[in-house]
This record gives structure tokens, sequence and C-alpha cells, in this order.
């Protein structure tokens, strides 16, 4: 790491925030385009920690001031979010950042909000950028209103970089590794019923595949919830599965948006208190499965998630440019209060839909022998099937619609030739091509309404 | 009464329409739309850009004229479209994210040259919907500011999760083209140092010869105005001379510096080339040194020390006429004035580089492109198939394309380096600098170039063989000796026999041994062609790579026999009706596979198949039938054709060399294919399912392992039909050998237990009538698809596995969604069968009491029951199951056509007819 760069300009605010563990995270920071000074970076956050700092806040200006250069050219639509990737190997860092426009002291200007790593980390955040992008992109929302309210941004910021912060330090040592043994998970079990009852095992694994492998795992026995979450991940591709979260024994993590599976332990009351507004921000609907009593419930669909989800945002938005104080950042519980909008809080469902993929897939696993590989090839041919099977669902409407010119009309007919006549078999399918191809479900199934994938077919039938 | 037209007539037309904006009403730039435009179109998200496809653009930051575009791959303008190259270029080089200190640092007295590392970028412009992933890099040119050129290579995309999933590979790809252009420009900026460095030299001679001139016609002592000048121009020559030194020795040190990047990729060979060219330059170039001292022992010489002096002036001679021994360069007089000068034209980025380091990066990123060119979904997908494909050799083998050619095709980095080296990709993409470096900086330099030339008298053409031959031991003790000697004795057979034999047959008997000795010759036609020189390092690579061979094909075989159950096979070989034997310890169960192997081999294959005695006669064929050819099922009725077999025995290999001579062996999932060819056979296969109504009757005789004759008068239709219907083929070989698409002779049985699928040529003459003499001689073992009569024979089928992919009444609209359809479905068979092969409990006798009626009763219950099969149904799944049985106890007799099993049914056919 080179030393230079410029003196730590005194006016630079500092936040340190205190970490369990390492945090692979260097700093994050907030730089606007002054129209006299140029980039300035305005906020550090830096990880509270033992070990020798990699960069000095010197370096961290430097980087961070490089972020908006060239950003002088910005022609982006007011109110877009634009990411910037950097590996920079000179300075063996990586950064990522969201170029705004904002309103700051009266003046328009550009702004970043960026997040430095070393570049040894690359791999290890690569699947998670994703995730991190997601969360920082809404905080930004919230927070352009906030300065155009004329507030301090920073506050608000803090709400999900903190936050963040933790997500990568827990993810640094309780991520589920890319390769998974079979044998630590259900699938290695002598016979069906071993670890859990038979149909509690199909409910999850097809519910879990019908909320495109996003799954919570609550429970009171952590290696019980760990081996669930295995058995999930197995279903999921190993950059997913980086995505996931195992189970911490001491003490639970907290519900992270975003992340495929996590497993969470129950607090010594026998509960996990879910936050409504976080599982409603993740990008896909969530199983919640709970190994102390084998239930398995889930989400609603795609489609209904992503506009509960924007509704919910929609609210959050309003209630924030309402507020008449900085001091007061309205909680999660202003909005449900919210004349116009009331969440239906009861978001987890039962499973109602019964597939034959799954089904016929459990039923036949432990008929081989365990202990060796024979399942997990098994496994494999399986997940080619579903993979195969969703390419195919996506192209058949993409012919169809000619690339969404159309409106698709034809369900009834994708179901006989793709043999989906079964609702969990399709609703399967429709979460792995949902994956592929976003909004498909919305496509699909129709926009603004509660309406469920048979609900939709049955309209579609008359 | 008012009614409410009359209100509206009080009303003003502004207030009716028009209202103030509520202060608590969120306005639009903060909000997020609740039906964002991708829930409305979810493909409408990449159709802002203005350019139809993913491209490459090459940009540069010009000194003189700032960032500008170079080139595009492809380099076609409708591609680009109207998107604004110049602006974006603007856009992605306007920083300089290299930022480093060029020139003369404070209290050094030569000008410095930046090692810089490449940067990764990833930005968009939301606006014009284009994203680009930019690999920032930086060239020297002695005549540039600072000796350096920055410029950047991006790949342009309208999808931005496109170039961040892909992050890695994008990035791997374009350090590899990056490190090309570098390794050329070094040895660019090398040449041009040299060709300085000579023009100062001869400068300074002939400078030093007028000053000597002037001074011997000048009083002594006393010195005029321009023989000062003279004199600091030479002064100025000189230290020019040592600043060039200077950076010749930088360059050649380029390699020895750290690495500060961990994912730069670099070929060993083209650092040890550069580096060797370098330091052979530095050597030289070093003698410049000594030339002044000898000019200065040439002045002090004139005193009186004339012998010595006379000798060090020849020493002198011969060594600079040694240095200016370069016919190709004539050395030119430097005016005295600055070298950077920026009028001066600037060189291409093609004159910066090498002219063959060009080439192959540009190579390089177009394989880049059309290896990224595409939808992520189908993208990603294939991806994912890959991965997962490994996990399931036992299987792979039915339906499955070839992983290797898979790879090549959906864009692995190749295994050479940009400049066709053969280095291994492993050492590729995990490049080892700080070995490299360790080595290198415990030799001194003239250690190094001295073993660099003990090591060029054992160049690349005495080495080459050594490691072919390796790698050809390597491969022999791969493959049996038992089917080492049977091709053998197959290729002398053809050879005598058929002495016109085609090709394509060469290329079944061993690929790998062709592929193999292709690689190494390209190797050493480019050795031959470069004239470098070879280093150890290069040697020690080369016998890695064998080593790695090696290594890999220990895998390979281990993962082979390893990791299945092999008592579930064993089971069905042999086992079932021997006396039970215990269970092994895992461990010892790969060498009694291998004796099991070898038993069901050399055994009479009574046991070995689960088939009712109905419809199965004599399966597999013992080793008897696979290199003779004759030993053809006999049962009860096939008396007539046991007499016959020794006659359609020499028929058949006469038919072999007429057949495989016309076979275009590219057919089924075996060949590696490209999306459109995909899509063709696709579209054939679906044009088949839609035109005939018997079509799911045909597939179902090929996937339950009846052999289907395509007989037809038209070539053309015939071969389409055929390449159509080998989608529906197992275990179609490598290169489609249970394939053939157009034969002209009467079939014989061995071409049916060679072949599954057979266009079979239509013939109004006496070769006609035995042809159609030969099938209804053999009709009971194979269906006939009449081509021109639009026609099928064969038994009925009633099942429901198929119903799905024969349907003539599908919506599938495209040959490519069918193709997918199908390989799902497929796909889902294998595993059947897999479930069924595999079944610990199906093949074992439960206990010793139990007999093979028992088990076979449970196999039957299994299918039945448990897999829900009809009768037709439960034929697929056992032939399958008979070749993954096969495939896993003969791995090596899977790729031979011969070894194929062969069955037929006694039930009667039925005429169908459109």
């Amino acid at each position: 790491m080179s030393s230079g760069g410029p003196p730590q300009s005194p006016a630079v605010a500092k936040m340190e925030v205190a970490l369990e563990g390492e945090c692979p995270l260097l700093a994050a920071t907030f730089a606007y385009w002054d129209n006299i000074l140029g980039p300035r970076v305005h906020h550090i956050w830096a990880p509270k920690c033992d070990h020798l700092v990699f960069l000095s806040d010197g370096e961290v200006t430097f980087l961070a001031n490089h972020t908006l250069n060239g950003e002088i050219l910005r022609s982006a639509e007011c109110g877009a979010v634009d990411v910037k990737f950097f590996v920079l190997a000179e300075k063996g860092v990586i950064i990522v950042s969201l170029i705004f426009d904002g309103e700051l002291k009266g003046d328009k200007n550009t702004c970043a909000l960026s997040v430095i790593l070393p570049q040894t980390e690359l791999a290890f955040y690569l699947p998670l950028h994703n995730i991190c992008v997601e969360r920082l992109k809404h905080v930004i929302r919230k927070g352009r209103i906030w300065m155009q309210k004329g507030y301090n941004i920073i506050s608000v910021l803090s709400l999900e970089i903190i936050p963040i912060m933790e997500l990568l330090a827990s993810m640094k040592t309780h991520s589920v590794p890319e390769d998974i043994d079979i044998k630590d998970t259900v699938l290695n079990d002598d016979d069906i019923g071993d670890s859990c009852h038979e149909d509690f095992l199909h409910k999850a694994i097809s519910s879990h595949l019908q909320t495109c492998g996003c799954s919570i795992v609550v429970g009171s026995n952590p290696e019980k919830i760990n081996k669930i979450v295995r058995t999930l991940c197995l279903f999921l591709t190993p950059t997913e599965r980086r995505c996931s979260r195992l189970c911490r024994a001491e003490a639970s993590f907290r519900y992270d948006t975003g992340l495929f599976v996590q497993g969470l332990l129950k607090d010594s009351t026998g509960s996990f208190v879910l936050p409504f507004r976080q599982v409603l921000y993740s990008t896909y609907p969530t199983t919640h499965i709970d190994v102390d009593v084998n239930t398995v419930k889930q989400m609603p669909p795609c489609h209904e998630h992503v506009y509960n989800q924007r509704r919910y945002m929609r609210s959050e938005l309003s209630a924030l440019w309402k507020t008449d104080s900085e001091e007061d950042i309205p909680p999660d519980t202003i909005i449900h209060t919210s004349e116009t909008f009331t969440p239906d809080l009861n978001i987890f469902q039962d499973v109602a839909h019964r597939d034959t993929l799954v089904k016929s897939f459990i039923d036949e696993v432990f008929m081989l022998k365990p202990g060796l590989s024979l399942r997990s090839t098994f496994l494999a041919q399986f997940l080619l099937l579903l993979h195969r099977k969703a390419l195919t669902l996506l192209k058949y409407i993409e012919d169809d619609t000619q690339k969404g010119q159309k409106s698709f009309r034809s369900l009834r007919n994708l179901k006989t030739d793709l043999d989906l006549t079964v609702e969990g078999d399709l609703n399967i399918v429709m979460a792995f091509a949902e994956k592929l191809r976003g909004g498909l479900h919305s496509f699909v199934f129709g926009k603004p309404f509660y309406t469920s994938v048979q609900e939709r077919d049955a309209l579609l039938s008359f | 009464m008012i009614g409410s037209p009359d209100v509206v007539a009080l009303t003003k037309e502004d207030e009716y329409l028009v209202t103030d904006p509520d202060p608590w009403v969120l306005p639009k730039e903060f909000n997020i739309p609740l039906h964002p435009q991708n829930d409305l179109n979810p493909w409408a998200k990449t159709s802002y850009a203005k350019f139809t496809k993913d491209f490459i653009l090459i940009s540069e930051f010009s000194e003189q004229v700032g960032p500008q575009p170079l080139l595009t791959i492809p380099d076609d303008p409708k591609v680009c479209g109207t998107f604004d190259l110049n602006y974006f270029s603007l856009r992605i080089m306007s920083v300089d994210y290299q930022a480093s200190f060029v020139g003369h640092p404070p209290g050094t007295g030569y000008p410095r040259l930046s090692f810089v590392e490449d940067s990764r970028v990833v930005l968009g412009d939301s606006k014009e919907g284009a994203f680009a992933y930019v690999h920032h890099l930086t060239l020297y040119d002695l005549e540039a500011r600072g000796f350096v050129r920055p410029f950047c290579m991006a790949y342009v995309s309208a999808d931005e999760r496109k170039i961040m999933l892909q992050f890695q590979e994008l990035s791997l790809r374009f350090s590899q083209a990056s490190e090309c252009l570098k390794a050329g420009n070094r040895r660019a900026f090398a040449k041009e140092l040299q060709r300085k460095l000579r023009d100062l030299e001869y400068t300074h001679s002939v400078l030093q010869r007028e000053e000597g001139l002037q001074r011997e016609a000048g009083p002594r002592c006393v010195y005029s105005a321009h023989a000062v000048e003279k004199a600091n121009e030479l002064a100025n020559v000189e230290k020019s001379i040592y600043e060039h030194r200077d950076l010749l020795r930088q360059i050649s040190s380029y390699h020895q510096r750290p690495r500060r990047d961990p994912h730069a990729v670099t070929c060993q060979k083209c650092i040890t080339e550069c580096l060797n060219e370098c330091e052979e330059l530095l050597n030289k170039y070093g003698k410049l040194a000594s030339l002044f001292t000898c000019g200065a022992n040439e002045r002090r010489g004139e005193d009186g020390e004339g012998e010595r002096g006379d000798e060090r002036e020849e020493g002198c001679e011969e060594e600079d006429e040694a240095v200016k021994r370069r016919p190709s360069y004539t050395p030119q007089l430097i005016k005295a004035k600055s070298a950077k000068c920026f009028d001066k034209r600037l060189k291409t980025l093609q004159e910066l580089c090498d002219d063959t380091f060009y080439k192959a990066t540009i190579d390089l990123l177009q394989e880049t492109e059309k290896v990224f060119r595409g939808d992520l979904s189908n993208l990603h997908t294939r991806r994912l198939e890959r991965d997962l494909c490994r996990k399931q050799n036992p299987t792979n083998f039915l339906f499955e394309e070839n992983l290797d050619a898979d790879e090549d095709e959906a864009g692995r980095l190749r295994p050479l380096c940009a400049v066709n080296h053969a280095v291994h990709n492993d050492e590729l993409s995990n490049p080892p600098p700080t070995v490299v470096l360790k080595d290198l900086d415990a030799k001194e330099p003239s250690d190094l170039l001295g073993l660099v030339e003990s090591h060029l008298e054992s160049s690349a053409s005495d080495q080459t063989p050594e490691t072919q031959e390796s790698s050809e031991e390597t491969k022999g003790s791969f493959s049996s000796e038992k089917s080492g000697k049977y091709q053998a004795e197959k290729q002398q057979d053809l050879a005598s026999e058929a002495p016109d034999s085609d090709p394509s047959h060469d290329l079944n008997t061993d690929p790998d041994r062709e592929t193999s000795s292709e690689e190494i010759d390209t190797t050493n036609g480019d050795d031959e062609g470069d004239q470098t020189p070879v280093s150890l390092l290069e040697v020690v690579s080369e016998l890695e790579d064998t080593d790695t061979a090696t290594d890999d094909i220990c895998v390979v075989q281990s993962d082979m026999l390893v990791p299945i159950d092999t008592a579930c096979c064993m089971a069905q070989e042999s086992l079932l009706y021997e006396a039970s034997a215990p269970e092994m310890p895992h461990h010892l169960q790969s060498s009694h596979l291998q004796r099991s192997a070898d038993q069901v081999v050399n055994q009479e294959p009574q046991s070995l198949l689960p088939l009712p005695d109905e419809y199965a006669v004599g399966y597999p064929p013992s080793e008897s039938v696979t290199t003779n050819g004759l030993e053809l099922p006999v049962g009860m009725h096939g008396d007539t054709v046991s007499r016959s077999s020794a006659e359609d025995g020499s028929d058949c290999t006469m038919s072999v060399s007429i057949g495989t001579g016309q076979a275009a062996s590219t057919l089924g999932y075996g060949g590696s294919r490209t999306m459109c060819h995909r899509k063709k056979v696709g579209q054939g296969a679906l044009r088949f399912v839609r035109q005939y109504p018997f079509a799911m009757q045909a597939i179902w005789c090929l996937l339950s392992g009846r052999s289907l004759v395509v007989l037809g008068a038209d070539e053309g239709r015939v071969r389409r039909l055929v390449a159509a219907l080998a989608l529906f083929v197992p275990a179609p070989g490598k290169c489609g050998e249970r394939v053939q698409p157009w034969l002209s002779c009467p079939i014989t049985l061995t071409d049916l237990q060679r072949w599954k699928l057979i266009g079979l040529q239509r013939v109004a003459s006496p070769l006609g009538a035995s042809v159609l003499y030969s099938l209804s001689r053999y009709s009971r073992y194979i269906s006939i698809l009449d081509a021109d009569q639009k026609t099928l024979r064969c038994p009925p089928y009633c099942g429901q596995l198929l119903a799905n992919i024969a349907d003539h009444r599908t919506f599938i609209r495209r040959g490519s969604t069918y193709f997918l359809h199908l390989q799902s479905t497929l796909c889902r068979l294998a595993a059947k069968a897999f479930l069924y092969t595999f079944t610990h409990h199906l093949h074992l006798p439960v206990s010793s009491t139990e007999g093979p009626e028992a088990v076979e009763g449970r196999r039957r219950c299994f299918l039945q029951d448990q897999l829900g099969l009809g009768e037709e149904d439960r034929q697929i799944v056992l032939y399958l199951s008979q070749l993954i049985t096969r495939h896993y106890l003969q791995p090596d007799a899977g790729t031979t056509t011969a070894s194929a099993p062969f069955s037929f049914d006694y039930t009667s056919s039925i005429f169908y007819k459109i």
C-alpha cells in the first residue's frame, strides 16, 4: 500500500464503529462534489478494530475523492443511483461507489457513498455485492429526502452502513461454504425420517425452492438449524451459498435483508422476532422454517412480494418526506398507522401448493445408499433438471411474447407443453426463472393485483 | 336545480385541470415507481441502449487529443449503432485510476518508468443504458509524455447485471489480453530503446570525431566557443545514453518487481522471452560504458601507451562491431534537442506493441466477445450446467454434450496464452509471480543468462518429442491395454480391408492423441517461426504441464472408479447370480470392480440382463462379439441369424468401411455444438414431431435401444431426419459414432450393433433390391422409418414418458426452445435410469435364500410402483440402465461403438402411416 496521498482534512468527520470479530471493510465514505473545491469527503465510517489499520484517513480521503472523478460529466436522470465498482490493484483496494445527486447547502451536488475493502476480499465480496448495493440504494433514497430538507444525511446513511459492516463481519465467520459436503446435511441420513419428519423436509425444500431459494431457519438448537441450512443450501448455486449464513451458537445474529438462507437462534423465551420491514425488503419472498415445531410458512409469490415491497417503500419515503424534525427519523412503526397504507403483517402463510418434483426427489434420493457419492450425483441431476426447465420456461415465454412485446396469454399451454400442470412444480420452475429474468412473475401473473398463480391461471382458463 | 354540467361551467379551466402540488406528497424524483418498466416487460431493461449487442471498445487517453476510441470488436459500425463512442470514451477515460508518479522523481538523476498495475472499473451511464467493464492499462512509449500512454479496454453491455455476475471471468480474460499487450509493448519499447541507443552511440562517435578534429586543429589548451559547444553536446549525448541505458535496465527489471495485483494473469513463457530479450540488450549495451572507457583510454593512449592502447582499441572495435552488428537498422544522427517531441505523430497501438502480441491480443478479445455474447440467462445456465454435469459422471455420456468441447465453446480460458504458448490454464489463472520473483532474485542476471544459453541447445525442438512421448505414454497408461490392442487390430483390419477408410474413423479411435499432437505441432511451429530463445523456465513449465496432465488423468481415473456404489452395477452384472458376496469395504471396491469388470466381459452374458426373456436375448455382447462382430444374439428364435452370422461378419467389415466413409460424425449430443447448431437440430426435431404423428413411436425405439433405419431416396432429406433424430439416441458417442447418417449398401447385423440410427439410401437397382432384402431380413430387430412414404414400422408404444416431448400439438415455437425442453426431459430420464441402476436393494438378494426371480420381481415392482412406469416406458429405463452399467464398469469400452449393447424383442411391429 502506497503511503502517498493528500493529508487528512480536519473537516472530515469520522465515526468509528465497534464491531464483533473481524470486519473486512476498511471504511465507508460519503463524498460530494463541491462546486468550488471539487470532490470532497464529508464523512468517514471506519470499523473499530484492534488490528493494524490498512488505510490512513488521508488515503481513504484520496480514494473517496477518486470515486467522484469524471462525474462532472454525469448526465443521469434526477434521482438515479448509479453504481461504480473499482478494483484498484495499485492501491490494493476495491471500492463500491453509489453516485447520486442531492442538495447540499442549497446547491445541487453529485454525491458518492463508497465502501472500501481490501482487494484480497474481492472473491468474498462479489457474491454479496448485490445485497449491499440494494440496501445502500434504498438508504440513499431516504438520504436524498433528508438532504432536500436540509438535514444531515449522515444520520440516515448510518442506519444502513453500520448493519452492512455487521453483515460483512458476520459473513466472514459464518457464511456457508461454496462446497457443501452432503454428509453434513439431512440428505445423508439413512432414512428419510431420521433427522426430520418426511413431510416437513419435503415442505421445507419445496417452499424454499418456490421462494427462489430464500429461507430463514429458526430454532433453539444451533446444530439442528445449521443442518437444515446446509441442506437447503444444497439446492442453491455456489454464489448463492456464499450469500447464506449459518446460525451462531452463542447468540443469534440479527436478520439480514437479502441473504438467501440464514439460520437464526431463538432467544431464551423460545422466540425470534422478525423485523417486518427487513423481511419485506428482501429481493425475493422468504420461506420461514421452524425446526423446533417443524413448521414451514412462506411469503406470497414474487410478483405480490415485489408489489408489497414497493408499496411499503413508498410509504416509508412518504413518511420521511412528511417528517418535520431532523431528530425523529421515523421508525418502522409509523407507516403501520399510515392512513393510506396498512401492510398485511400476516405475510407468512401455509404452503398452499404441493409439487411432484421435490416429492419424487425426496422419495427417491433416500433409496440410494448414503455415504457414497450417489446422492450427490442424483442431486446434481435434479438441479440440472430444474435449471433446464427454468430456462425452457423463460424461452417459451420469450418466444410467445416476442420478448415481452405482447402480453402472455397462454399459461395453460405452457403448463401442458412443459409438463408443469401441478401448481407447486410451476411455482418452483417460475422461481428459478425469476432469478434468471427479474420481473417475470409480474409480467406473467399481472402487476397490481394480489393474484396468486392459481387464481391467475383460473382466470386465463376461462 | 343545478346539475353537474352547470357546476363545471362555473369552474375555471386551469383550476379544474391543474391543481397546486400538495407539499406533503412526495415528489416523483424522490419516490420509486410502483410498477416499474421492468415489471411490464422484463426484457425491456436492456432495450434502452443505442447499440444492438455487446462489444469491446479500446480507447486511449491521447496526450494530443484527449480520450478517443481506437477500435471496437466486432469491427462493425452496425453493432455500435448511434451510440456515441467519443462521449463514452471520455467518460471511461476521464479518471486516472493509476495515478502514480512519472518522470524524474526527486533525488534521482534519471527518468523513472512507472510500473503501475492495471485497474478495473465497472461503471455505467444509466441514461444511455450502457454499462462497461473497463480495464485500464499503461503502455510505454519513448516519445510520449512521461514515457506512458494510458489505454483502456472496455466490455460494453446494456446489462449491468451481466457484467457484475461475470466480473471475475471478464477480469481474467482482459487481464490476459492486457498482459499480452504489455509484454509486446515492453518488447517493442526495448527495441525502440535499442534503436535509440544506436543512434546516440552513432551521434556520440560523430561528435567525438568532430571534437577530436577541432581539438587537433586549434592550439593546445585553448578552446574555441564551437569546441565548447561540441563538448557540451557530447556530454549531453553521453548523459542521454546513460539515461536510455537506465531505461533499458528498468524495463528489463520489470518482472523482478513485486506484483501488487493478485489477479494479474501472466504467461511464464512470455515473461521469460521478454526478459531474455531485455537482458540480452542490456548486456550488449552495457558494453557502451566500456566503450567510453575505451574512448578515454584512447585519449590517454596518445601520450605514449601506444601498443596497449592499440590492443584495447582493437578490442573495443571488435566489441563495437558486435554491438553494431544489426543489419536491419542504420543509425541516424540525433540533433541536439529533446527526445520528447509533441508535434510528432503518436504511435498507433499496433506500433506500440510487437505485431505478434498485438494480433494475439485482438484474437483473444474477439474470442472474449464471442464467449460473452448473448443473453445472461443462457450464459448463466450454461455455466451451472457445466458445473452440475461434472458431478454426474456416470450418466453424462447418455445425453450430455462433450464437456471439454463445451468448455471451449462456453468460454473457459483456452489452455494457451494469448500468443499460443503451451502453458496450462492453471498457470495462467494463478500466476506465481512471487515464485518467479524468487527464482530471478536468487540468480544473478548473468547466471540466468548462462542457464538460458545452456538451455538454448536443448530448445523446443529437442524437448517437444520427449514431451510428446511422455504424453503418449501417459495416455497409453490411461487407456486399457485391451482396448488399445483392440483399436490397433481394428485399425489394421480397416487398413487391410479398406484402404480408403475415412479419417473420421481415425478420429474415433483416439481423438485425444491427434489433438495432443496438433498442439505440439503448433508449439513447434511457433518456436521455429519465433526464433526467440527458449529458457529453462519454459522447459520446466512444459515438464510441469506433462505432470499436470498425468495428474489430471489420474483424477479422471479415480473419478470414474471410486465414488459410486459399485455393488449395484456388479449385482446386475455378476453378483446376482453368483453366491451372494459379503459387502466389502469401500476402499476395496475399486479393485474388485476391476475384477468384476473382467468377469463381466469374459463371461457368458446370460445373467446380465434384467430384461425378460421374451424380448431380451443375449445381451450384452461378450468380448468375442466385440472383437469379431460375429457372435450375435442367439436365442431360441435366433437360429437363422446365428447361421448366417459368419458371412454377416465379413459383410459387416465392408459396410463399416463404406458407411463410415460417408459419415459426418458430428451428430448427437457428443459432438461439440454451437448455439446455431443446437437451434438447427432442435428445429429439425420439432419439425419431425409436428409432421409425423407417430414421432413418439420412433423416439421410443431410439430411447429403448431398438435400431431405427431411416429409408429414403433423397440424401438431403434422410440426412436431415437423421440429424434431428440423433438427439434421441442415448450414448451417441463423443463424435456421434452410434449414428450413420447415410449408408448406400445393405445393412448387416454388425451395422445394427454398431449404429442405432441409420440413414439408408433407397435405390432402384440390384443393389437397391439387396438393401430392401436386408431390411426385411432384419426387420424383427429394427424399426423402419420411410422418409419417402412417411411411414413407420415398429412395435407399438403406449407409455407416458415421451408424451411431453413428442406431442405434435405442442405450442413450442422455436427449435432452440424445443431443444432445451428435450434436454430437460432426457435429463429426467437419465436420472430415473441412474436411480434404478444404483438403488442398492434392487439388485442384491436380501438373503442367501432369495433367488434371482425374487430380485427380478423386486425390480419390476420398483419400476412399476415407485417410478410409475408402464411396460414400454420400463424398456427405456432398462436400456438406459444397461448403458450406464456398461459405461460404468467399462468406461473405456463406452467410447467404442462395437461394445454397444444389442437387443431386440419379438413384439410384432405395427405399420404407421400419416
